[in-house]
């Protein structure tokens, strides 16, 4: 008796993917009855373009186990191949004013050019992948970060600035506002400026998860657990570095694609190496080798640095008492402080390997997974 | 005349300034269980990695049913048809026992990327899924498939790399040591599963041991080893009466 | 021609020396625990605000400096202890996250006391005064940087080769737990070796800072990372390669700085090509070339994996 499929999908399964379903159902009521302006959307916006590319840095790092500190040049790569591909013919001589309105002269449908950015983005990695990963961890790093830095200065160099008009922004193109559906008066009849990005990232996101479960998903973990037994259980090392580091790198540039969405406004020097150490941090607490940490985490931090702990970096005066220590830059020092904490006392992060259904499943004894 | 399943070629294995494998020609014969034998440090661990590719010969060369291997990748050498297990157990440990010898299927499969994503490939993982699920259910270890690998007691976890191995359909299988840690009974048991898988499977076996009784009791032949040089070759009787072996190894009739 | 690319060349040779110095514990630290110290190029940034508040804060510079060289060395023993020592048996990404959390830290505390705000170096006499050589006007400290660099790194040589403790250092580097098997306080050399390197970063801040005499809290990204390709295109450990790695990086960076100028005077190109972006990617590009090429460095060892 073969009780290997013996039910399509378990109940935890099936709850989690109904408190999905819930969500959704939620974030779009909310955004046809709340304002539009309301925290709760530039959370959930924001949110949804750093669990993106936080799933995406834990597929290479945390699954595959390439410690790549490359994200923010990906991310460059994407947010400029959306934006250059997007920006409305009419706009163009306004944003490159320097450069007699840019060389390219037409522009891709949205979801285009943010494929487009993925495969840019993914063709990147495939050349930087190539003298790159059969580095030791922490070289990989370091080259990964230098590439990225590579990168940033390319984006800025004058001499290609008909393309990607050298330091200067990159503005005017579709953002996550030109999703909500408008009437013959211009005014919104359906809003779906959060509902879309958290579409587009769930599905992306359920790729990855996809693709994490599926037989190729096991050979990367293989790899990250021992290289040389991989290797000799049949694994081309090589070949499924590759696969990882390019698939990574192509949901990094989707996701750079979205947060040039959701910033309104590209520039390369914007995306810094801090910027990859922010995903980082949030894989970490999020727990390395879970794809719902990540999200959680995303969500959690973006929560906590535009909304929830904003306070602590304002002056607050008490009847005459000022509360010492509160000003701007506070709530950065604490995020440091509880990143240290985590990283140094709960390895784990919150969720450590555990998914979503891990949560409903009973309790089971300590040498199981999740423990 | 049976077929050279493996023929090793006067090989060489120089590091640096040590030579640690010294023109070392074997040869394993289809469905022959052949071991090598010689004390610690005498290159047996180096001649597989030779073989398996881990290590690329310094000189010499090796044939896998008379087609040149030498020099290829491990995961090359194991597609073509030769499987190991490691002296010291190499399991996957964020992994369960079931996922240890699923992972192993991955390499005969007949997907790509985009459809094993897509869930376009059902029939093949479910075939791989039987597969991993008969292979377990032949040594008992069924019971443990949801265990973390790295959990079990280490002579279950001998067998596991052993049934992991044997998902990826070798024809010849290398074992490492298979014994080391274990307790007379368990080693006796281990003896007989051999001599099963090489029936069931159709197997070529090639083993290093230090377990004598292992050794003589289930090699067809032996060849022994020392310093890296080949001192003695026979069916396991002309081995234990070989006075060069007996002084460099076995001692005077002693067990190890 | 020359004297187009001299001046160019002395700004190298100068920023070169301060590289070294904080090259040298990054080789060190990697040496021992096999820990890129993401941190290390934040504590030289430290060093440097320190020096600015403090005196600041009134206190004579002839006090200061020992002053801060103290503090330094101290902030370093201070990470190693809280933020390495309890992971010393964690898995290497551990580690290498804990120390990049320690940057994000230091960085964020000085963006926090500073509010961002460019600050300015204290001048430091004599060694800001300007000079002349040949066709380069610049400040005394381009002249004694590599001067002072060359003595404390014989210093730093003759302590390895001829002291107990740098012999305990050497044996560690080699084979971390054979160490401590032989009866080597582990704690005590690794602290030791923080200590060193946190302090040459200190001596480099102030020459480095007394130059560029801006501080604010990203000061120490860039001089950290390209320190740190100096010890791996020297070949990581060798504290002589970190310190012909340094000087090599810091005169091509400066080179490529003055490169369209250079170019131009000497009639090769007709226009400026905007080069000067690239001097900070080069020294990437360099370690990209030297990790593929020769990934153990000018002067490093190989070392085989036993399987």
């Amino acid at each position: 008796m073969s009780n290997v499929d013996k039910k399509k999908f378990s109940t935890p399964q099936i709850i989690s993917a109904a408190i999905i379903l819930a969500f959704y159902v939620l974030v779009f009521i909310a955004e046809q009855t709340l304002a539009p302006t309301s925290m709760i959307f530039t959370v959930l916006k924001k949110g949804a373009t750093y669990a993106l590319v936080a799933v995406s840095m834990n597929l290479l790092n945390g699954f595959t186990g390439i410690f790549s500190l490359g994200q923010a040049g990906f991310m460059l790569i994407g947010a400029y191949v959306y934006a250059i591909f997007t920006i409305p013919l009419t706009q163009r001589a306004a944003v490159y004013q320097y450069y007699n309105g840019g060389i390219v002269q037409f522009t891709l449908p949205v979801f285009v050019a943010m494929i487009m950015s993925g495969l840019v983005a993914a063709f990147f990695a495939y050349l930087i992948g190539l003298p790159v990963l059969r580095l030791k961890s922490d070289y990989l790093a370091v080259a990964t970060l230098g590439f990225a830095e590579i990168i940033r200065a390319i984006f800025q160099w004058d001499k290609i600035g008909p393309l990607t008009n050298g330091s200067n922004m990159l503005r005017l193109f579709p953002t996550f506002n030109d999703f909500n559906i408008k009437n013959s008066n211009g005014e919104v009849v359906i809003y779906l400026s959060t509902l879309v990005p958290l579409l587009i990232s769930g599905v992306c996101i359920a790729l990855i998860l996809l693709l994490i479960n599926s037989t190729f998903g096991r050979a990367l973990r293989a790899m990250k657990d021992d290289e040389i037994s991989a290797e000799a259980m049949g694994i081309h090392l090589a070949s499924h570095k590759q696969l990882a580091f390019c698939i990574s790198s192509f949901f990094t540039g989707v996701g750079g694609a979205m947060l040039a969405m959701y910033q309104t406004t590209v520039q390369a020097k914007s995306f810094t190496t801090a910027m990859t150490y922010e995903i980082l941090l949030i894989v970490v607490i999020g727990g390395i080798g879970s794809v719902t940490g990540s999200c959680l985490s995303s969500f959690l931090f973006v929560a906590c640095s535009e909304w929830w702990l904003r306070f602590l970096d304002q002056k607050q005066v008490i009847g005459e008492f000022e509360v010492p220590l509160l000003r701007n830059g506070f709530r950065l020092v604490v995020f440091s402080i509880i990143i240290m904490i985590v990283v140094l006392f709960f390895r784990q992060g919150i969720m450590g390997t555990r998914e979503l259904p891990d949560l409903f499943r009973k309790k089971r004894s300590a040498a199981k997974k999740g423990a | 005349m049976a077929d050279k399943i493996l023929r090793i070629e006067d090989l060489t294995m120089q590091f640096g300034g040590v030579v640690a494998v010294d023109h070392f020609s074997m040869v394993i014969n289809q469905g022959e269980i052949v071991a090598l034998i010689g004390p610690n440090g005498a290159g047996k661990t180096t001649a597989f990695n030779a073989v398996t590719g881990v290590y690329t010969p310094t000189s010499g060369s090796v044939y896998l049913v008379e087609k040149n291997i030498t020099g290829m990748r491990p995961d090359q050498i194991t597609s073509l048809g030769i499987a190991r297990t490691f002296q010291n157990i190499r399991l996957f440990s964020s992994m369960t026992v079931f996922e240890n010898v699923l992972t192993a299927h991955h390499l005969r499969r007949t997907s790509n990327v985009f459809t094993a994503t897509l869930r376009l490939n059902a029939a093949e993982e479910a075939r791989m899924r039987k597969d991993t699920e008969e292979l377990l259910k032949r040594v008992d270890l069924y019971e443990f498939k949801d265990e973390m690998a790295t959990s079990l007691p280490y002579g279950k976890q001998r067998l596991l790399e052993i049934v992991r191995a044997l998902a990826t359909k070798p024809k010849l299988l290398l074992l490492d040591e298979p014994a080391a840690g274990m307790n007379p009974q368990e080693t006796e048991e281990l003896g007989e599963f051999i001599k099963r898988i090489r029936k069931e499977f159709d197997l070529s076996i090639f083993i290093i041991e230090h377990h004598m009784n292992l050794v003589m009791g289930i090699s067809d032949r032996i060849y022994v080893i020392e310093f890296g040089k080949q001192i003695a070759e026979g069916v396991p009787e002309e081995i234990q009466n070989n006075p060069a072996v007996i002084d460099a190894y076995l001692g005077g009739g002693e067990d190890l | 021609m020359w004297n187009t690319i001299f001046p160019y060349f002395l700004s190298g040779v100068s920023v070169g020396g301060q590289y070294a110095l904080i090259a040298i514990g990054y080789s060190m630290v990697y040496g021992i625990l096999r820990l890129i110290n993401f941190a290390h190029g934040d504590v030289f940034m430290v060093a440097g605000i320190l020096m600015v508040y403090i005196s600041a804060s009134g206190v004579p510079l002839w006090i200061c400096i020992p002053l801060v060289l103290v503090l330094t060395s101290l902030l370093g023993f201070i990470i190693e202890r809280l933020a390495y020592k309890p992971l010393r048996t964690a898995p290497r990404m551990s580690i290498m996250i804990s120390a990049i959390g320690v940057s994000y830290t230091l960085q964020n505390l000085v963006l926090y006391v500073t509010g961002g705000l460019n600050q300015f170096y204290p001048t430091i006499p004599w060694v800001s005064d300007s000079i002349t050589i040949g066709s380069a006007t610049t400040k005394i400290v381009t002249v004694v940087t590599p001067v002072l660099t060359l003595l404390l790194v014989y210093g730093l040589v003759m302590l390895i080769n001829h002291t107990k403790v740098g012999m305990a250092m050497r044996a560690v580097s080699k084979d971390f737990e054979t160490s401590q098997l032989m009866g080597i306080n582990i704690n005590r050399v690794i602290s030791i070796t923080f200590v060193i390197g946190s302090f040459l970063a200190g001596i480099g801040s102030m020459l480095y800072f007394t130059n560029y005499t801006t501080v604010i809290q990203t000061s120490g990204a860039m001089p950290g990372l390209k320190a740190f390709v100096a010890a791996v295109f020297g070949g990581i450990g060798s504290i002589p390669g970190a310190v012909i790695g340094a000087f090599i990086i810091g005169i091509c960076e400066n080179i490529i700085k003055g490169l369209d100028i250079i170019l131009l005077k000497s009639g090769l190109i007709a226009k400026p090509m905007g080069l000067a972006t690239f001097s900070d990617a080069f020294t990437f590009a360099l370690l990209i070339i030297i990790l593929v090429v020769k990934p153990t460095g000018l002067f490093g060892e190989k070392t085989i994996d036993k399987v």
